[in-house]
């Protein structure tokens, strides 16, 4: 396997895509909104007081990281995977001697530098109005990070083996914006998981959704305690490898069936 | 006479080549289906943690919701894609053919704005004014014909105002051609989700006298709860016609800088 060439592909594709910083910004700032929106109706809802045990200020911690981890985790590129497969880019990539999984993530890397160019001050200029308030401590911030690596590659393997669904199905895509509205629901954009009614807490527990976004958020903003945590990182491992299968199987049979069109 | 025939004439043809792509049907109706139901649910779980924010309970919330995704749905019925196609990405006027649009013996401005319909925002139409039919079910209130008229008047001058605050964002890409103008406005309207006394207090005179979208959606839910004092109706309607006047005149003004994209 050419990891070198992997590496390659991935400094070019952030540099060109610096070049498109305005595009991107402009995406960055689409996603940010509603979640600022949301931060704005809770902050009101709470304003005489709190709301099962969160101020203001804790609101505003927990919604300014999400806004962060949202972007870090947000797979871009399974939105033009379904595309490369329609118009046969994929047939190129197919005979490159390194794995067409580079492409994507070099496009993921890439994506991910220039969204933190545009969110990382924007965020400091938000928390200077909001005034987020949290505390942190080691062990928090130590389980933050493998949280967050897992809540990539869950929300990025998951997202890639709907995508590949386009080997057979030509809108597959409408099932990313299906991706995007359950986390939206039960991975704590509309409201932090605990201020959801019951049945959708259950839910939101089980399904892999608040494993690609609010959890980690939850981790680090000292939602939960050591065992929640724990727990959670293990829900969070199954559903990883589940999506990472899932992936190996759709691409293998996918490829099988691949026939490019036209010439 | 000869307008409302054209735009029939428009919307004949943009069924026709809609019908092509039978597919999309499904999409479409899945979108719109998912639409309505996080709007629905994400009241559902903020007046599932308080009775009410602001004055807003879940009934007036209801309305508002009906009045945004009504006004959705006619922006996605023409004026979005009439206007997408010439200042949106890949449009018009990053491809030059916006020499063959200026060429046409019709008003411009009427011409970008009525061009291209959607008709399967039809459906999306419908299940808002079910959203208001459950709103004003909710409301239990006997609606007074005073309240009636000034809904249906506010709404008019909503529609309007969303426009032309579109009109004025799109006139924006005769300055600079590279940039998403449009992004920008689809981006904020979503803050019209909710009434605009939930923000802070900076941000609730921006949202109503710079950038519009807070009157289009908060007035006519106020008017149709009859909590909204005829000052702040005329007070609207002047700066609905006002908006109007100043977003024609930035589209001619953009018109006038005008050079095609060829060489």
């Amino acid at each position: 396997m050419n990891h070198q060439g992997g590496w390659e592909l991935i400094k070019n594709t952030w540099q060109s895509w610096l070049q498109h910083r305005g595009f991107f910004f402009l995406l960055a700032f689409g996603w940010m909104l509603p979640l600022l929106v949301y931060l704005m109706i809770w902050s009101a809802a709470a304003s005489e007081g709190s709301l099962a045990g969160l101020s203001q200020d804790a609101l505003a911690g927990y919604y300014l990281v999400l806004v962060l981890v949202n972007q870090l985790t947000y797979a871009t590129t399974n939105w033009t995977v379904g595309d490369n497969i329609r118009m046969g880019q994929i047939s190129r990539w197919l005979i490159q001697p390194m794995s067409p999984l580079y492409h994507a993530l070099s496009s993921e890397i890439a994506g991910k530098v220039v969204f933190m160019l545009f969110s990382i001050p924007v965020t400091a200029f938000l928390a200077l109005i909001f005034r987020p308030q949290f505390n942190l401590s080691w062990q928090q911030s130590l389980l933050f990070i493998p949280s967050i690596l897992l809540a990539w590659a869950l929300r990025f393997f998951w997202g890639y083996w709907l995508a590949l669904l386009a080997f057979w199905a030509t809108r597959a895509d409408s099932l990313l914006a299906l991706q995007d509205t359950m986390i939206f629901l039960l991975g704590g954009h509309l409201a932090p998981i605990r201020l959801l009614p019951n049945w959708m807490q259950s839910l939101a527990k089980i399904l892999p959704f608040r494993y690609m976004s609010a959890f980690p958020v939850e981790i680090l903003t000292g939602f939960l305690d050591k065992n929640e945590s724990l727990t959670g990182l293990l829900i969070q491992l199954g559903w990883t490898s589940t999506a990472y299968l899932l992936y190996r199987l759709v691409w293998t049979r996918g490829v099988r069936h691949y026939e490019a069109v036209g010439g | 006479m000869q307008a409302l025939r054209l735009i029939f004439e428009f919307f004949k043809v943009s069924t026709q080549a809609e019908m092509a792509h039978r597919a999309n049907f499904f999409i479409r109706f899945l979108n719109a289906i998912l639409n309505l139901a996080t709007g629905v649910l994400s009241l559902t779980v903020i007046f599932n943690q308080v009775e009410s924010i602001k004055g807003w309970d879940m009934p007036s919330a209801m309305a508002l919701l009906g009045v945004y995704l009504l006004l959705a749905a006619l922006r996605g019925l023409f004026i979005g894609p009439s206007l997408e196609s010439v200042a949106g990405m890949d449009g018009e006027i990053w491809q030059g053919t916006f020499d063959f649009t200026l060429l046409r013996p019709v008003d411009k401005q009427f011409l970008v704005s009525f061009r291209h319909w959607r008709v399967l925002m039809l459906f999306d139409l419908c299940l808002a004014l079910g959203v208001l039919g459950y709103a004003i079910h909710l409301m239990q209130a006997e609606l007074t014909l005073l309240a009636v008229m000034g809904f249906i008047i506010t709404l008019i001058a909503g529609a309007a105002l969303l426009y032309a605050a579109l009109l004025a964002f799109s006139a924006l890409v005769f300055w600079n051609s590279g940039f998403l103008f449009t992004w920008i406005i689809n981006d904020l309207f979503q803050l019209a989700r909710y009434p605009v006394e939930l923000y802070p207090g900076w941000l609730r005179l921006v949202l109503t006298w710079i950038i519009p979208v807070g009157l289009m959606t908060t007035i006519p839910a106020q008017a149709l709860s009859g909590k909204l004092s005829w000052q702040w109706m005329i007070l609207t309607l002047l700066f609905t016609i006002g908006a109007l006047i100043g977003a024609s005149w930035l589209f001619r003004q953009g018109l006038k800088k005008y050079t095609s994209a060829s060489s």
